[in-house]
């Protein structure tokens, strides 16, 4: 008897711990006090994105401030876990009433199963022509927006001034020309690019350029949308490029085991005298006090050089980054979407005055007093004659990753050019 | 004593709460994600049902043989490095002077999270100026390689920091092992004259035998579903030159999409390693355990 | 073995030494450096100069609520742990009953699922019962997780303990839960807080759960901690560094501490002999 009686003991106390926990927590949206929550998850920590936390949580206590009948309930997480729990999130359901989203590919399955609203009442209302043309229609899916994008980087050529002057180096502006520059840094002992090719969007991003300066700035796109191919003779002559790049040893040493990170620090302390990455990066170059001035001050950039005459140095590669989503589900989607609607009015000069990202809304720039490299890159966006989406962005994330993937086995030649071409075609026909 | 030791409701009061715990948090998860291998899911829009389909695509998936060939790999070398953890534990748990001080010292990296372990590795590794190859260039050897980008090397370069992530994990069991022996037994060999390697190797390697055969399986097992520096490190690449299993289906479950698939993928992981085990549990199993 | 061979082994046993120690030194080296020192000067090399604001940001990023959270989930899982795992061990390997082999294989089977299976399925089963963004959905999952291999480590020696300590115990009238916390327990001492030390490193450097299930701040952990410093662009790497180095602190502490005892406990097995 004793031992039923312990038996049935620890079986009690075990299901009323469940029990207990499981009754404390209610995540009703309606509070005891009438307010209704909004529940809101970014990926700006405060540890890592200080101004960028700061300016959030400055909306959040405005919006507050004008909404009293509204909460809003934040969860920060850093960006690779906020993707995965965002997935996790989905699959039962739980996305949080605003979030934030990437345009394109990833936004699609979104999308198609129903898991966001479209926004074109908000686009069509309070943010009527406040964004950069070409930013929102990135989050456009079959006519309707499905996202409103706070970011808009173009990846550009950074370089470091004192060493191009110390081999009497000018800015490139042709492909031939930046061949000179890499043999003559190569010939005097200095590493020519940084990249990080571990990450792979990176090597990602010389490929494109490429692409567009052969083929012009429709070619990768029509590959991807299938109204081209990817076997097309300029994508294939494009990645003959990469690799005659890799062959002069323009990319530094174990490039394809590096993390962007690693490539960048390299730059930034001098070991590499090139690095083409996205204007995100521009506070380390202008205003981040933790960068020693020096170098900051020895800083430029150049748009990626032409091919073969060919190609226009003001296309771009680049794109909106995250943008802000409302979830279809939302039990307070009025809430949520005045929210995202509040949001990215404040955030555009806040964002670039504050934090040094180039919003995805129109700023003007001449009334803002911005470091000169801020206002050469608003002036060149202005100029822009195309800005190419990143391609891994624009491919859905099971073609992505087969880009990727081959982008890195390219850069190692592993592949040859025509291998690198046939299986993008073939992973994106087995998508039609 | 055989009838209060086989009373059913003492083993039910005793083994039932954990069978339970387990039940309801991994098999259940289990079977749902073996179901959700019968799915065309991408984890965020309606499910639709396709019978074995991922589970046929993933035996032809020849990247997720060669993956499963990388488990491998690492299983064998996780085993076979178990020699050395025992060599060492044999050496600490013997009543040599500082063995206290060695042996808590020898077991610090493993309370390392694998962030800081991969960041360590990652500088030792750097090809411009990293640890090792300053080391190299230090000895005259001429353009080391980089051994996180070179297919050919990256598999066995991040073998190392797995391998010595998990030294202290063996060790301390090993060691624990040891000191069960009962010191009477070690004496009356060392009176009879036995040297300290015969000691070792014919009273406390047999009298260990049960543990080291646990680690064996356990070494397998983590092997084989072994996921963290990976990911942290190398992120599976260069071009899956470094990608296990689980690699691979975390990727596929969440990069690219493909949640059905990658459940399949983690429920073969698991049908693989449960083969596995049951053949080295039939190799190494012996007619009784040994008692003292 | 002559003098020469002594020289010879403690010559090896010192290098390991020094390759052993050498993370926890070089990591606090990290944690006062800033970026570009972390990634461009040598990993040895002293930082140009001490940054202790690396801790300072690290404290006033909040870490201290995260610390306790990690303290009692991480006891409160151990103690679960173990208790369950011991008793399960023991009614596996000391009693008799005829569905003992399969059960055992049971809870080897748990052993062998990858996590990244799990956390989906879990997910939703949480939410249903509502556990989702409460710690007790963490520590059940520690114990769940943790159990088999547990179980595994503590089975070698529970095979080996003597059966005629049961029987004595027996023929004294000794209850089997008496038995089992008086005389099992105590003798399983250093296997137990072997166990100990290697659920207190698991659940403490555990995240993947802690992130999926956990949303409200003041619930996480300090791997979480963690995760503050990296950013969408740029990684704090100094501030990290700081994070791990006050992480390990006390892990280091518990582990002394259980480490003394997985020698202290073989007196008692010994006296029998």
């Amino acid at each position: 008897m004793k031992i039923k009686k312990a038996f049935a003991t620890m079986f009690v106390t075990f299901a009323s711990v469940l029990l207990v926990a499981g009754c404390s927590s209610s995540d009703d949206n309606a509070n005891k006090d009438g307010k209704k929550t909004v529940e809101f998850m970014h990926l700006w920590p405060e540890g890592s994105s200080k101004q960028h936390n700061k300016i959030v949580s400055d909306i959040i206590m405005d919006f507050e401030e004008e909404n009293p009948d509204v909460k809003i309930d934040l969860e920060v997480l850093s960006n690779e876990q906020y993707k995965d729990k965002l997935k996790v999130l989905s699959t039962s359901n739980e996305l949080p009433d605003v979030g934030m989203t990437w345009a394109a590919g990833f936004l699609e399955p979104y999308v198609n199963g129903d898991k966001f609203a479209t926004l074109d009442d908000i686009l069509e209302e309070d943010l009527k022509d406040s964004f950069v043309s070409g930013t929102a229609e990135a989050y456009e899916i079959d006519g309707d927006t499905y996202g409103l994008p706070l970011e808009l980087n173009i990846a550009t050529v950074f370089y470091n001034k004192a060493i191009f002057d110390e081999y009497d180096l000018k800015e490139p502006e042709t492909f031939e020309e930046l061949e000179k520059v890499v043999k003559t840094l190569n010939d005097n002992g200095v590493a020519p690019i940084a990249l990080g090719n571990k990450d792979r969007w990176t090597g990602s991003l010389w490929y494109m350029y490429l692409a567009d300066r052969i083929g012009g700035v429709e070619v990768l796109n029509n590959a991807i949308d299938r109204s081209g191919s990817f076997e097309d003779p300029a994508l294939i002559e494009a990645a003959e490029k990469v690799q005659n790049l890799v062959d002069m040893d323009a990319f530094v040493k174990g490039f394809n085991g590096l993390s962007d990170e690693e490539a960048k620090s390299m730059f930034m302390s001098e070991q590499a005298a090139m690095y083409l990455i996205a204007t995100w990066d521009l506070p380390n170059y202008t205003t981040n006090e933790d960068v020693p001035q020096e170098f900051r001050d020895s800083v430029d950039y150049f748009n990626f050089p032409t091919v073969d005459d060919k190609g226009d140095m003001n296309s771009f590669v680049g794109g909106p980054g995250v943008g802000l989503f409302v979830a279809e589900d939302s039990d307070v989607k009025d809430e949520a979407k005045d929210f995202a609607s509040f949001f990215v009015q404040e955030w555009g000069e806040k964002s670039v005055t504050d934090a040094g990202v180039i919003p995805a809304t129109k700023v003007d720039g001449e009334s803002l007093d911005l470091p000169q490299m801020y206002v050469d890159v608003l002036d060149d966006l202005n100029a822009a004659s195309n800005i190419t989406l990143f391609a891994d962005v624009q491919m859905s994330a099971d073609v992505a990753q087969v880009h990727l993937d081959m982008i890195q086995s390219l850069f190692g030649e592993d592949s040859t050019p025509e291998d690198f071409a046939k299986e993008h075609e073939d992973a994106l026909s087995t998508e039609e | 004593m055989n009838k209060v030791m086989s009373n059913k409701w003492i083993i039910a009061l005793y083994v039932l709460p954990g069978l339970l715990l387990i039940s309801v948090l991994i098999f259940i998860p289990l079977i749902l994600s073996a179901y959700y291998g019968l799915m065309k899911w991408d984890g965020i829009g309606a499910m639709e049902f396709i019978g074995l389909e991922n589970y046929i695509n993933a035996i032809q998936d020849a990247k997720f043989w060669e993956s499963a060939f990388h488990s491998f790999l690492l299983a064998l070398f996780s085993t076979l490095s178990l020699v050395i953890y025992l060599a060492i534990s044999i050496i600490l748990a013997s009543k040599i002077k500082g063995s206290d001080i060695l042996r808590k010292i020898y077991l610090i990296p493993m309370l390392l999270s694998s962030v800081a372990i991969a960041q360590l590795w990652i500088k030792i590794f750097n090809p411009s100026n990293g640890m090792l190859n300053s080391i190299l260039l230090g000895l005259g050897v001429e353009n080391p390689p980089a051994w996180l980008a070179e297919p050919s090397i990256v598999l066995y370069a991040i073998f190392i920091p797995i391998l010595w992530q998990y030294a202290g994990f063996y060790i301390l069991i090993y060691y624990a092992a040891l000191k069960n022996i009962p010191e009477s037994l070690i004496e009356a060999a060392r009176i009879d004259g036995a040297t300290p390697f015969q000691i070792a190797y014919k009273i406390k390697l047999p009298l260990i035998m049960g543990v080291v055969k646990v680690t064996i399986v356990l070494a397998i097992v983590g092997s084989l579903k072994y996921f963290d520096l990976i990911y942290v490190m190398t992120g599976g690449g260069p071009n899956g030159a470094s990608e296990v299993m689980a690699s691979y289906m975390y990727k596929l479950a969440f990069a690219s999409n493909d949640f059905g698939y990658g459940s399949a993928i983690g429920f073969l992981l698991l049908i693989i390693t449960l083969i596995v085990t049951v053949i080295v549990r039939k190799a190494t199993a012996t007619k009784e355990e040994i008692q003292y | 073995m002559g003098r020469i061979g002594y020289i010879l082994l403690y010559f090896c046993l010192g290098i390991v030494a020094v390759f052993q120690i050498f993370p926890i030194i070089w990591l606090f080296l990290f944690s006062l450096k800033d970026n570009s020192e972390i990634f461009t000067g040598s990993p040895f090399a002293l930082p140009s100069e001490f940054r202790w604001e690396n801790y300072v940001k690290v404290w006033e990023g909040g870490i201290g609520g995260y610390f306790w959270n990690s303290i009692w989930i991480t006891g409160v899982a151990i103690i679960f742990t173990v208790l369950l795992a011991s008793m399960a061990t023991f009614a596996i390997t000391r009693m008799r009953w005829k569905l003992s082999g399969p059960v055992l294989g049971l809870f080897m089977v748990g052993l062998m699922i990858p996590i990244h299976s799990a956390i989906i399925p879990l997910f939703s089963m949480f939410l249903n019962v509502n556990l989702i963004d409460n710690p007790w959905s963490i520590v059940i999952t520690y114990t769940a997780y943790n159990l088999p291999i547990t179980m595994m480590i503590l089975l070698g020696f529970y095979y080996t303990l003597p059966r005629e300590i049961e029987e004595a115990a027996i023929i004294d009238g000794c209850s089997i839960h008496r038995m089992f916390f008086r005389i099992i327990l105590p003798m399983t001492m250093p296997v137990m807080s072997t166990t100990v030390i290697i659920n207190m490193i698991y659940n403490w450097n555990e995240f993947v759960f802690v992130n999926t299930f956990i949303s409200s701040d003041k619930y996480k952990t300090l791997t979480v901690g963690i995760q503050n410093f990296i950013g969408q662009y740029m990684t704090d790497w100094g501030a990290i560094g700081a994070t791990l180095i006050i992480s390990v602190l006390p892990i280091l502490i518990a582990f002394i501490f259980f480490s003394n005892k997985v020698v202290e406990g073989i007196s008692s097995s010994a006296v029998k002999g």
